[in-house]
């Protein structure tokens, strides 16, 4: 949409910018209307009736909606901002204008509010005043002009973010949340088949990166995906769909984390998948690194089950060396996801030692169930790193009598997780830090270890390097060691190109190696990391072999693409308080004998899932749970949608900006915000809409009927205490307007206005508020001081009572209602880089002569309409709004600056 | 009703977890919402956000006449083929 040309813009789609969208598009004039929220109407639309008429507000409102956003000339573009206008040296201007994301075709969409009501994020609805909830996917309100829904998406959540697999975390709470546990797995699914395997083993970057970890602790995000895979694999296996075959045929050189991983997608979009594996179980490093009371075999088999359930064939006790002898089995692609099962070797004397074991084979044989020679013995472990810890965990487990860690690095930057170094100590390891190996005691077995101080780990360019003090610091005396210092890809048999640490060179972004054909993804590509990381791994690669044999560009632009993710201290500036909620305390489970195997942790009961789930901030506030994708009948959700920068020359601005209303908890005595039964003139409208949030007037308290009402009127306007000296207009005539629709609603209700005086300027104003009297409305005149809350939520209201000699009297009420003043609203400074229109003293837009040229500002070209130049009522914005017109038409013919 | 107050906010977003317990409630039939708000042991002001968010997407209504004490009845929705 570059390079628009328009006579005019109007900036605002109230009931101001459209009465002069409308003008102007019946003058001939085109115009291009720009509004921020993504339906026009204003605040007008969400009013009950208008004064002095009782006229319904959205039965006069809609028509001019609908006329606006379906005239000729006028061009719409809701949910946008204007960010810029400058003056474009011919008399015109130049307007840049952000058009965000709906993340909704706009086209495509009905209207139909299926997405809003399968939406598991809740947030106030700002139209209706905070009154009620809303959903992240929304339509903002029932006579929305257009009515098409709109995802609230402020960033990526943290927690989705951070997970390297791609793993919708936030959208997995969400659905936990609303007690839809099939769903939560099924979205995990959406990245990898590994539920249950990360649910027990994965490291959590997504609990690193929680909003609420700056709070009382992150959410057990870990633990509830543990929670959904647990309650789906107790249900037991039911039919599947398994995806017909495209006839393509992929080979996927190990059964890990990511080689499963890339086999299930590579399998639901129909490719016939064998997967070879030189174990003779699948699951690679699941199977045979993790002890079993973090990841029991039992689990790794339901989530291998999930991927041979969808066809995919497992071939084990099969290395495969010759990737030519596969594309001669009829291969169109292989994928190598072998993991890195190769030892590093410490290459110290007495190395080869009885008794010196591999961590590798060490864990293997533990998963496998074999002996291990490890009972009444002192064990050493070699190594500071994650595997060093599950060694030194099973050795105990299996009985050994004393078992110590030896790290190069100091205690403080051991690379194994914290979490798996306390519950070591807590199970009686011990740990040695900062030494190194200097060799190994013995003659035929070893007896002990030699230690050397190590003074760096690292060199300057951070890489390994570790050096040591002169001379040895004494043995450790032993009985067995197991060194678990590295392990590496043994990749040298596939004639790729390799790096140093043996990992195989691919193309970061698309994974596909040297040979086109051939693409690597996992540890055998990053080195040793987490499963998550190799899920994640396998999850790219599977798309990239996808597009590489659909004949498609390898665009890793097309893979993802995240918004940005959300500031954490926006997501908390967004409430006032946080109610503390502490996280739920996991481990229990730490093995305090030998042969105590169970799990270290139990799984959650659903009760503390809803509570760990209910402690999620929403940081994203679309939670990317994909609810609304499926249901939507029209496929018109779009999560990957941007927003654009839309540019466009104008010959003249019309600002209509209109108003913002008065913050009533800046008048704390008055309990807004502290009393549930104390509201704003807004929500008192609200609830007295067709449209209305509750059934029927009802207290916010505890939804009874109020039977005594009062009103306060001049809150936050006529009051210097708070910067707003000027009359608001409108309050009076509202809160009369409001008094009546309440005794039409409520009969039995009484309603009491205190006022300092009553404004009732306008045709047929007085007379509306003579007839309010006339039905009932009792009026005191006199300030309020302040108002305090009964138990039972009725309020005292405190007041000077002028008409009875001035003395202080009190009354109760079961409802107040507050008459908010109004104040200059829109950012009319921003949209000016280069210096715009000059505001008035009260920082409404200023114009030039109120008296005899209304509607022009003192910058040439632009005007401005209705409630931006000032506090004004319906009539008068529409008046306002004509004159507006006039001076913008007058500009435009003299200076000739139309299209 | 004098009760901590909790951030709008984060009152709103309990709505789905709330939801389960609230038509628990309901399940014996129709209650005010001083009655729902004894029955999951959370405040009434609290018991209004959720109801009436649960009334706007469908899952509660309430009964048309109030009760003496001036409160209205609220009943789950029977759900096609529930």
């Amino acid at each position: 949409m570059s390079g628009m040309k328009y006579d005019a813009l109007v900036v605002g789609g109230g009931i101001g910018g459209m009465e002069s969208a409308l003008k102007l598009g019946d003058m001939g004039y085109k115009v291009l209307l720009v509004e921020k929220d993504s339906s026009v109407g204003g605040k007008m639309i969400l009013l009950s009736k208008v004064f002095p008429t009782l006229d319904c507000a959205s039965c006069i409102s809609t028509p001019k909606m609908g006329a606006t956003v379906h005239h000729p000339n006028i061009t719409v573009l809701t949910y946008s901002e204007v960010e810029s206008i400058r003056r474009d040296g011919a008399g015109g201007f130049h307007v840049q204008i952000r058009r965000k994301a709906r993340f909704v075709d706009e086209e495509a969409c009905t209207g139909c509010r299926q997405c809003e009501m399968v939406c598991n994020v809740a947030v106030p609805d700002e139209f209706n005043a905070g009154l009620v909830s809303r959903r992240a996917a929304y339509i903002p309100f029932p006579q929305a002009v257009p009515k098409k829904a709109v995802l609230e998406r402020a960033g990526t959540s943290p927690c989705t973010a951070a997970c390297p697999a791609g793993i919708k975390a936030h959208g997995y709470i969400a659905l936990v949340r609303s007690g839809q546990y099939e769903k939560a797995f099924e979205l995990v699914c959406e990245a990898t088949p590994l539920v249950g395997s990360l649910g027990r083993a994965c490291y959590a970057p997504c609990e690193a990166e929680c909003t609420r970890g700056g709070l009382e602790g992150p959410v057990s995000i870990r633990r509830l995906k543990r929670f959904i895979a647990d309650t789906h694999y107790a249900k037991g296996r039911g039919p599947v769909d398994v995806p017909p075959s495209n006839g393509k045929k992929v080979a996927i050189v190990g059964s890990g984390p990511a080689g499963l991983t890339a086999a299930w997608h590579l399998a639901r979009k129909g490719y016939e998948v064998t997967i070879f594996e030189a174990a003779s179980q699948p699951g690679g490093m699941l199977r045979l690194a993790l002890p079993p009371y973090r990841l029991p075999n039992e689990v790794v088999d339901e989530d291998v089950a999930n991927v041979t359930e969808i066809g995919v064939k497992i071939v084990t006790d099969r290395r495969v060396d010759d990737l030519e002898a596969l594309r001669a089995e009829g291969y169109d692609a292989v994928l190598l996801a072998i993991g890195t099962h190769q030892a590093t070797k410490l290459r110290v004397p007495g190395e080869d030692l009885a008794g010196v074991m591999r961590a590798a084979d060490f864990l293997k044989a533990a998963k496998l169930g074999e002996e291990l020679d490890v009972a009444e013995k002192r064990v050493v472990v070699i190594g500071g790193g994650n595997v060093a810890v599950d060694v030194a965990r099973t050795a105990l487990r299996h009985g050994a009598s004393a078992v110590q860690v030896v790290s190069l690095e100091s205690y403080e930057h051991m690379p194994a997780h914290p979490q798996e170094i306390a519950e070591a100590e807590a199970e009686g390891v011990t740990f040695r830090d900062s030494c190194g190996v200097a060799w190994f005691e013995g003659d035929d077995a070893v007896r002990g270890v030699e230690l050397m101080r190590c003074v760096s780990v690292y060199d300057d360019k951070g890489r390994f390097s570790p050096q040591y003090a002169e001379g040895t610091v004494g043995s450790l005396p032993c009985d067995a060691v197991v060194v678990a210092a590295g392990m590496r890809p043994d990749s040298g048999a596939f004639g790729l190109p390799v790096n140093a640490s043996g990992t195989v060179q691919v193309d970061k972004a698309t994974l596909q190696t040297s040979l086109p054909h051939v693409f690597a993804a996992g540890d055998v590509v990053l080195g040793p990391s987490m499963i998550t990381s190799a899920a994640g791994q396998g999850r790219r690669a599977a798309f990239m072999i996808d597009r590489w044999l659909q004949g498609e560009e390898l665009d890793p632009e097309a893979f993802d693409g995240p918004l940005p993710t959300v500031d954490k201290n926006a997501v908390l500036a967004r409430q006032v308080t946080h109610s503390e909620l502490r996280p739920h305390d996991a481990r229990e489970n730490v093995a305090l004998a030998p042969g105590e195997f169970y799990e270290d942790e139990e799984t959650m009961t659903e009760e503390e899932a809803l509570y760990s789930a209910s402690r999620c901030l929403d940081c994203g506030v679309c939670s990317e749970c994909r609810e609304c994708v499926a249901i939507c009948p029209a496929d018109c959700i779009d999560l990957q949608m941007k927003g654009s920068e839309v540019e466009a020359e104008v010959g003249a601005v019309i600002l209509a900006t209109g108003f913002t209303l008065f913050a009533a908890d800046a008048k704390p005595q008055y309990g807004f915000g502290c009393y549930k039964n104390v509201i704003t003139g807004m929500q008192m409208d609200r609830l007295l809409a067709p449209t209305r949030p509750y059934n029927a007037v009802l207290r916010p308290g505890d939804g009874k009927i109020p039977g005594s009402i009062a009103y306060v009127l001049c809150t936050g306007s006529r009051d210097e205490t708070v910067g707003n000296p000027l009359c608001s207009k409108i309050c009076c005539m509202y809160s009369i307007k409001q008094n009546q629709l309440i005794m039409g609603a409520l009969p039995l209700a009484d309603v009491t206005v205190y006022y300092m005086d009553i404004r009732s300027v306008g045709k047929g104003y007085d007379e509306f508020y003579e007839q309010a009297k006339a039905m009932g409305a009792t009026f005191v005149r006199g300030r309020i001081s302040e108002i305090t809350e009964k138990e039972d939520g009725n309020l005292i209201v405190a007041y000077e009572d002028i008409d009875n000699g001035g003395g202080m009297a009190q009354a109760e009420h079961d409802l107040v209602v507050l008459a908010v003043g109004v104040q200059p609203g829109g950012d009319v400074g921003r949209m000016f880089p280069e210096g715009g229109p000059s505001l008035d003293k009260y920082f409404y837009v200023g114009e030039a002569d109120e008296d005899l040229d209304p509607g022009r500002t003192d910058m040439p070209g632009v005007f401005v309409a209705g409630a931006a130049a000032g506090a004004k009522d319906i009539p008068d914005s529409i008046l306002h709004a004509g004159a507006a017109v006039a001076q913008a038409a007058a500009y435009l013919e003299k200076a000739g600056v139309t299209i | 009703m004098s009760s901590v107050n909790r951030d709008v906010r984060e009152i709103i977003r309990d709505e789905h977890l709330m939801r389960r317990r609230i038509l628990a409630a309901l399940e014996a039939g129709p209650l005010t919402i001083p009655e729902i708000a004894d029955a999951v042991g959370r405040p009434t002001h609290e018991v209004m956000f959720w109801v009436m968010g649960m009334r706007k997407y469908g899952h509660v209504t309430e009964i048309k006449e109030a009760d003496d004490d001036g409160f209205y009845l609220y009943q789950a929705v029977k759900k096609e083929g529930a």
